[in-house]
């Protein structure tokens, strides 16, 4: 008899604020309802968090969560001790796989499911690594287009990949005047008529494919147009990256027009969402773009890319615009677009709702749990 | 605070709809003796039904079920502490109130917050709101599961009630769960999520149930949940935290009085309360005769520096006899204890008080308990093999013959170990079943992840608080005040006191000599040494004579099955403790029903 559900692995849940991270935490808020109502038992680990970074969490209480601190042995065995008592093992990354691997060979009752993101995925694998991806009961990807990738690259049967879109976190504030309680637009020096483009990523040279340096150079253009246009490019940003931006600012022109205040604070990320005009990130390699559907929540028409997993965060363009990544001239046009006519490409509401609700995220997410 | 019940059902006719809810209030009317109101929408097929205790704002204008801009409709039970900061708030944003009441400030922060709002309120509640513009209805209860909430979504409808009892007129509920009988002798009472019906179960505390009627959708969510932590407070001073707990729980436009037996716990809530209420405080206290059970001389010690009102009741075997067939049948789901807050909350009553502060709590977050010692020793014991645990349940030493219940996956087998009631042998003989049919159905349910990475008294305390105080002393508190319209609050389990203790180090919080060493050092200068240093009474009432001498209790054991013929003989003999003989008295009541 397994003791133990459900047990849910992840490398860290609470201590980074990447989409990964997102992601775990709401497929732990849904496992623990799901608990709840049907009397299961889980248990979430997180291999690089600490013993406490569960604390104050709201997404499930903190007894059911165990760090390890980066102690990967200890992670490992522990993983490996639980979950073959358990009836199911969902790992969040193809890097924990090794752990559902031993614990399939161990107990094959176990039913052990992937997390399947996004570059991580896109690559061709080692033998092993391919053989252990076969191994998995379940391959949950958070779009189509890595789905598609782990079918095509992977040769993984159809019938053990699914789909499951990341959704909006539940404790996301609701939409309101949260810029005008902040006076973002007053710290920032942007007047309250001025048209206002936003990004928010992680500002990494070795991750340079969101785009941001072809918006800017859409912004050449555009500021003939509309004088007043700002860019504001918001994310913690390392040395090199900041260096490359400030060249690339400057040999384009673009010092009155870009803003890079660094980090925002979580509680700030909203209210900016709030204040802006147009959520843009042509990006080239999203596995899915959880910041799409935020920005949207807040009533941001949005504009990313036609190339990876943004299309199913935009509903295949029926939230918003998409375009060509590398294309300049596209990225260029899109915005014209919006800016001639926002009204036309405000994110419909309901149907952001439809597909990206925590409620609607868990039910899927269950089922296929369950099928 | 009051009682609620409700009936969605788009297969029935709306009279009957609206008969069945009037029947539900009627059956809970002891818990809302001032008013009472249903709310009903024939094209929803729906009918929410209110039995109110009036507390806050005690005119008509805090009738229930109450509307809110004409969308919202709610029927609620329960006070929300904070509900004045959250109007203030709220006004800011352009709401406008019409009652001086905590249920229209849920309406109206339901209204701006949406689900948010839940996470929000400090208080005691359970409430089933109704959105008429998006068909939805939502069930939701507070935190840390004070107030009870019962639902059902079988047969395609939705019902909701306060008490088990208000499922009666709903045909189709009435299935009896015939292992809930198990539960009881194992447990004491019935631990959530089981009841005594196959097809009602409780709503979970922190949690609101959606059901959308047009989509049909429907959604089970935690809002919000308490977390034992591992980072410490540095430098942590209760008694500013206690004080603002008090004083909130103390809001109310009816009399509120405090419950003094005799005890530390209670002792410090009414001396916090004194301080607040100056000499306008009332304070209740229950006594016995025989002083070898009687804490009558810790109260008059107390009542000597307090400067309250003070209420003093002898309760006498008589009065004991004539009342007990009553508290069996106010018992509601059953549960082995509770018959001493069932008279203290008629004798609050009867002073013309409708809320009453108690000590319940405290004990669970500070260490009151012997389980607080014995968690450490009882997880090395888990350690032995099943095979050898089985053996002891042949030992004629009672400890030993609770081993047997380590086997059981998790904090579960160590509450029953600590905790338990019968054995399984005992219980597969009364109840005419095999070892291991007891043995599945205790494995089945209710289930706990193991949680190993909690300090070892955080474990103890979670047990209590979860298991214990949850299903049992709460349970109580809520059935057996309400039996006499009677709401009984928990400061203890105050919202911000809560979050304040499980973020104490263990080290402090459970440090010292004596259990709750901390939580004296606290009030040790403001309380007589006799208070603090004095063994704890707990189970120490007059009832094993009283049960003994009763002929009720006596027809109705004899003229039962063979077990528990055999049980009332153990009883008498002595061998059997009188919370476990009520755990009998119950099932074979419930049987002659």
């Amino acid at each position: 008899m397994k003791h133990n559900d459900i047990l849910f692995v992840t490398l860290k849940i609470f201590s980074a604020t990447g989409g990964i991270e997102k992601v775990c935490r709401v497929a732990g808020k849904a496992l623990y309802e799901h608990s709840i109502e049907n009397n299961l038992t889980i248990q979430v680990y997180a291999m690089h968090g600490m013993k406490n970074a569960s604390e104050r969490n709201r997404y499930f209480p903190s007894e059911l969560f165990r760090g390890f601190g980066g102690n990967k042995i200890k992670c490992i065995l522990a993983s490996i001790r639980k979950g073959i008592k358990s009836r199911i093992i969902l790992v969040s990354h193809i890097n924990l796989l090794p752990i559902a691997w031993v614990i399939k060979m161990i107990s094959p009752s176990t039913k052990v499911l992937l997390f399947a993101h996004g570059i991580e995925v896109w690559q061709p694998l080692g033998r092993f690594k391919k053989m252990m991806l076969n191994s998995c009961d379940r391959i949950i990807s958070v779009s189509n287009f890595t789905n598609d990738k782990i079918q095509e690259l992977h040769q993984i049967p159809k019938e053990k990949c699914f789909v499951l879109n990341n959704c909006l976190d539940p404790f996301l504030p609701i939409p309101g005047k949260l810029d005008r309680e902040l006076n973002l637009r007053k710290r920032y020096g942007i007047g309250e008529k001025e048209l206002l483009l936003f990004t928010l990523t992680r500002l990494s040279a070795k991750e340079r494919y969101k785009g941001y340096d072809f918006v800017m150079e859409a912004l050449v253009h555009l500021k003939k147009e509309y004088p007043g246009i700002r860019y504001l490019l918001a994310g913690s940003y390392d040395k090199e990256e900041k260096e490359f931006l400030d060249n690339h600012i400057q040999k384009l022109g673009l010092q009155e027009q870009v803003l890079m205040p660094g980090f925002i604070a979580d509680d700030e990320i909203a209210a900016h969402f709030s204040m802006a005009d147009i959520y843009v990130m042509p990006s080239r390699k999203e596995g899915f773009g959880i910041v799409f559907i935020e920005a949207m929540y807040y009533g941001l028409p949005a504009i990313a890319g036609n190339r990876d997993g943004s299309v199913d965060a935009l509903c295949n363009g029926k939230l918003g615009l998409l375009v060509n990544p590398t294309d300049v001239q596209e990225i260029r046009e899109a915005i014209e677009k919006m800016l001639a006519n926002m009204n036309a490409y405000k994110p419909n509401r309901e149907l952001l709702l439809q597909h990206f609700s925590f409620s609607n995220y868990k039910s899927k997410f269950i089922k296929m749990l369950n099928s | 605070m009051c009682r609620i019940a409700g009936l969605i059902h788009p297969e029935f006719e709306i009279n009957r709809i609206e008969a069945i809810v009037d029947e539900m209030c009627l059956l809970l009317k002891h818990g809302g003796p001032d008013d009472g109101g249903l709310y009903i929408s024939e094209t929803d097929k729906l009918v929410l039904g209110n039995r109110r205790l009036a507390l806050i704002d005690l005119t008509d204008a805090g009738h229930q079920p109450m509307a809110y801009q004409n969308r919202f409709h709610i029927t609620y039970n329960g006070e929300l502490y904070n509900f004045s900061i959250l109007k203030e708030e709220l006004e800011n944003l352009g709401h406008q109130f019409k009652t001086q009441t905590d249920t229209e400030v849920i309406l109206a922060a339901y209204a701006q917050w949406d689900v948010h709002a839940f996470a929000r309120f400090n208080g005691m509640f359970a409430f089933a709101l109704w959105d008429d513009q998006l068909k939805e209805i939502l069930l939701v209860r507070d935190t840390a599961g004070m107030k009870p909430l019962y639902f059902s979504t079988a047969s395609g409808g939705l019902a909701f009630a306060s008490e088990m009892r208000a499922f009666k007129p709903i045909p189709y509920l009435q299935q009896s769960n015939a292992e809930s009988s198990v539960f009881l002798m194992a447990y004491g009472h019935i631990p959530e999520p089981i009841t005594t019906l196959k097809d009602v179960k409780p709503l979970h505390k922190g949690c609101y149930f959606k059901y959308n009627l047009r989509s049909g959708e429907q959604a089970y969510h935690s809002f919000a949940h308490y977390c034992y932590n591992n980072t410490y407070l540095e430098n942590p001073q209760m008694e500013k935290v206690l004080y603002d707990a008090v004083e909130r729980h103390l809001i109310a436009d009816a009399s509120v009085g405090v419950f003094l037996s005799g005890g530390l716990d209670s002792a410090i809530i009414a001396t916090v309360a004194a301080k607040i209420q100056k000499s306008n405080l009332n304070s209740l206290s229950l006594y016995f005769k025989d002083p070898r059970y009687s804490e009558k001389k810790f109260q008059d010690i107390l009542l000597q520096q307090l400067h309250c009102i003070p209420k003093q009741y002898l309760l006498d075997e008589t009065e004991f006899h004539h009342f007990f067939p009553k508290i069996i049948q106010d018992m509601d789901m059953p549960c082995c204890d509770g018959i001493n807050t069932w008279f203290i909350s008629k004798y609050a009553a009867e002073e013309g008080l409708k809320a009453v502060l108690s000590g319940i709590g405290a004990d669970e977050l500070f260490g009151g308990y012997p389980s607080f010692k014995r968690m450490s020793i009882a997880n090395k014991l888990k350690g032995i093999p099943d095979l050898l645990l089985k053996s002891g349940r042949n030992s004629k030493i009672k400890k030993f013959n609770r081993l047997s219940y380590l086997q059981l996956y998790g904090i579960k087998g160590i509450y029953l170990f600590l905790r338990g009631h019968f054995t399984v042998t005992d219980i597969a003989m009364q109840l005419d079943a095999s070892e291991n049919e007891i043995w599945n159905i205790l494995e089945d349910l209710p289930v706990f992840s193991k949680f190993n990475n909690l300090h070892i008294k955080n474990q103890a305390s979670w047990m209590e608080f979860n298991m214990y105080m949850q299903n049992q002393l709460l349970r109580d508190a809520d059935v057996m005040g309400m039996a006499h319209g009677v709401e009984i609050r928990v400061p203890f389990l105050d919202d911000q006191f809560v979050r304040f203790a499980l973020a104490v180090d263990p080290e402090i919080k459970y440090g010292g000599n004596l259990p709750k060493q901390w939580l004296i050092d606290n009030y040790k200068d403001q309380l007589p040494q006799k208070i603090w240093d004095r063994p704890k009474m707990g189970f120490s009432f007059p009832f094993q004579d009283w049960l003994t001498n009763s002929p009720f209790v006596k027809d109705l054991m004899l003229n039962s099955n063979k077990g528990s013929r055999h049980n009332y003989e153990r009883f008498i003999d002595r061998k059997l403790h009188w919370s476990q003989l009520m755990s009998l008295i119950l099932l074979n009541s419930k049987n002659e029903a």
